[in-house]
C-alpha cells in the first residue's frame, strides 16, 4: 500500500519512529520504512548497535538503551529506536560497505538488525499494524 | 522568512527547501552526494542570493574599509577582491567577507547572510565623514557555476574572454544579454565564478530566471546540477574553508582559526588590532584542526576530540566525504594536539581514531582550482 510516495508492506509493524519489525519465529528483524529513508535523504553510514546488546522498548522520554544504532546523511544524525525489548543477536554488516541499501531497499536489503525480545506478548500491543502507520503517516502531511 | 528571487523556479525544480539564515533556502534537489560530484568533477549550480551585499562608497570609503576589516584595501585594484573579516573590539569575528573594489571609490562587501543586518549596522555605527552605506542585498541575485567546467559553461553566454579573468578578479561583462558583475571567486575549493546581477525586482525577477536557466542550459553538455546549501556545506568542508557560525565566531579571532593571512597588522589601526596583536606575541590556546578519519563513523558538530584519551577539543564542521568515502572534520584544539600520539573522535560514545590533516582534504592535483589540467 501507498501513502503519497511512501511505501508500507503488509505483514509488517511499525513505529511512530519510522521502524518496521518483521517477526521471524521468536526472532525480530527491524529496518527503517520508506518514508524514514526519504526524510533522509542519502544515506552515508549507518552506526550498527553491538551484537548483544540489551535495549529497552521506546518510550519518551528516549534514552540511549533505547537505541539500535543511527542511520546517517549528509546533513543529519537519525537514531534507530528499537521497537521491544531484547537483545541484540545479529546485524547487517553489509550495511557498513554499501549504507544506501537503506535508500534504494528499506525494507529488504537494508534491514538494520535482529533482537531476541525479551517480552513479545506484553509490548506487541504497542506496535502499529500497517493500516494504523498509514493512518499515522497522513497525519504528519 | 526571506524568499529568494528565484524561489519559484527552485520550487519547479522539486528542491527540498529549508529555513537557514532567515531565508527559506534550497537544500538540495537531486540529493546532495550527486550534486557535491557534479561540482568536484564537472560543474553545478548554486543560488546563494542570501548572501549580503554592502555597498561602500565615497572620498572615505577606503579610509572607512581599512579601520573596520582586517586586510589591507590599499592593495585592491579596481576589479580586484579580496578575503577578509570584520572584527569586534576584542578581536573576535564579526563575520568573514569579501570585499570588491568596482571603482576608484566604489567597494562592495559580501557578507554571511546571518550577519547582513549586524554587519549593516555596524558599518553605520562606526561611518565618519564622506562614505555611503547602503545594504543592496534585496535587489541582488548572486548565483555562482562552480567546478572545472564552469568556465566552459560562463563562456558560452558571453563574449568576454574569461580565460583573462584571474582568481579574485571580477568585472561588468555581458552575459546571455544582461550587465552583471562576474568574479572568479567561490565556495567549494574549485574554480568558478560568482555572478551578481543587481538592481533586480523582487517581484518580477524575469532576469534573474533567465540567467539560472540559461545557465543550466548551456551546462547541459557538462552534466550540470542545481546544487543546494547541503553540498555547499560539504564541499567548502572538504576544502577547509571555514563558516561563520563554526569555526568563526565573536568569540574566536582569525589567528586562532588560521586565516591570519587576512590580517594585515602594518597597514595602520584597524577595530581589533591591539587585542590580536596581544594574542601573536603570548601564543594561542586553541586552533583550528583539520582531522581526518581513520576508523569508521562520522565526525558531527560537538564532538569530542581526544589527544591520547583526553578530551581537548570539539568539532566545529563535519561530514562524511562525498568525494573520499571518508569522515573529515575540522575544531578548535591547543595548539599541542600535534604532538600528541593518538588523536580521536569521540563519535556515539566511542573514540575512533583519527589523523591530524592540513586541509584542503582531497588531492589538490586532481581537485580544486589548483588541479593540473587534463588533456
Amino acid at each position: 500500500m501507498k501513502v503519497g510516495e511512501h511505501e508500507i508492506l503488509e505483514g509488517l509493524y511499525y513505529t511512530r519512529s519510522h521502524e518496521w519489525i518483521k517477526f521471524e519465529g521468536n526472532l525480530a528483524r527491524v529496518g527503517v520504512t520508506d518514508y524514514a529513508q526519504k526524510q533522509l535523504g542519502d544515506v552515508v553510514y549507518v552506526e550498527l548497535p553491538e551484537i548483544g546488546k540489551s535495549v529497552k522498548q521506546t518510550t519518551e522520554p528516549k534514552t540511549k538503551e533505547m537505541e539500535l544504532g543511527a542511520v546517517e546523511s549528509i546533513k543529519a544524525v537519525s537514531a534507530v529506536y528499537s521497537p521491544l525489548s531484547g537483545t541484540v543477536k545479529e546485524t547487517n554488516q553489509v550495511l557498513q560497505d554499501r549504507p544506501e541499501l537503506i535508500n534504494t531497499s528499506p525494507y529488504s536489503e537494508g534491514w538494520i538488525c535482529v533482537l531476541e525480545p525479551s517480552n513479545i506478548e506484553g509490548e506487541r500491543g504497542s506496535l502499529l499494524s500497517p493500516d494504523a502507520y498509514a493512518t499515522f503517516l497522513k497525519t504528519l502531511g | 522568512m526571506k524568499q529568494l528571487h528565484l524561489a519559484k523556479v527552485h520550487r519547479s525544480l522539486s528542491a527540498q527547501m529549508v529555513p537557514f539564515a532567515g531565508w527559506e533556502m534550497p537544500l538540495q534537489y537531486s540529493g546532495i552526494v550527486g550534486e557535491h560530484m557534479a561540482v568536484r568533477e564537472a560543474v553545478g549550480l548554486f543560488d546563494i542570493s542570501h548572501m549580503g551585499e554592502i555597498s561602500v562608497r565615497g572620498p572615505m570609503a577606503l579610509d572607512f574599509l581599512q579601520r573596520v576589516t582586517t586586510n589591507d584595501i590599499s592593495k585592491l585594484m579596481v576589479k580586484e577582491a579580496h578575503y577578509s573579516t570584520v572584527l569586534n573590539e576584542r578581536g573576535g569575528t564579526k563575520d568573514d567577507i569579501f570585499t570588491y573594489r568596482l571603482g576608484e571609490q566604489d567597494y562592495m562587501v559580501v557578507v554571511n547572510a546571518a550577519n547582513a543586518d549586524k554587519i549593516f549596522e555596524w558599518f553605520k555605527s562606526q561611518a565618519e565623514g564622506d562614505v555611503e552605506i547602503e545594504n543592496i542585498t534585496m535587489s541582488t541575485v548572486m548565483l555562482a557555476p562552480q567546478g572545472s567546467k564552469a568556465q566552459a559553461v560562463l563562456q558560452k553566454l558571453t563574449d568576454f574572454d574569461l580565460g583573462t579573468l584571474g582568481r579574485f578578479r571580477a568585472g561588468f561583462i555581458e552575459v546571455a544579454g544582461m550587465e552583471v558583475l562576474v568574479s572568479r571567486s567561490g565556495y567549494t575549493g574549485e574554480d568558478g565564478f560568482e555572478i551578481y546581477l543587481m538592481g533586480e525586482p523582487q517581484s518580477k525577477p524575469m532576469r534573474g530566471e533567465k540567467l539560472w536557466n540559461e545557465l543550466l542550459r548551456a551546462g547541459l553538455e557538462f552534466g550540470i546540477k542545481p546544487c543546494g546549501l547541503g553540498a555547499r556545506d560539504s564541499l567548502r568542508i572538504e576544502a577547509g574553508y571555514v563558516l561563520y557560525g563554526h569555526e568563526l565566531t565573536e568569540e574566536i579571532t582569525p589567528l586562532e582559526a588560521r586565516i591570519g593571512f587576512v590580517v594585515k597588522f602594518d597597514k595602520g589601526d584597524f577595530i581589533g588590532r591591539e587585542p590580536l596583536l596581544e594574542q601573536k606575541g603570548g601564543g594561542l590556546s586553541r586552533v583550528r584542526v583539520g582531522l581526518r578519519m581513520r576508523e569508521r563513523g562520522v565526525p558531527r558538530e560537538g564532538y569530542g576530540i581526544l589527544a591520547d584519551g583526553e578530551v581537548v577539543g570539539r568539532v566545529t564542521s563535519g561530514v562524511l566525504s562525498p568525494l573520499l568515502g571518508v569522515g573529515i572534520a575540522m575544531g578548535y584544539a591547543p595548539p599541542e594536539i600535534e604532538t600528541a600520539r593518538e588523536v580521536a573522535i569521540e563519535i556515539h560514545g566511542k573514540p575512533r581514531a583519527a589523523e591530524l590533516v592540513r586541509p584542503p582534504f582531497y588531492d589538490t592535483a586532481k581537485f580544486g582550482f589548483g588541479r593540473k589540467q587534463v588533456g
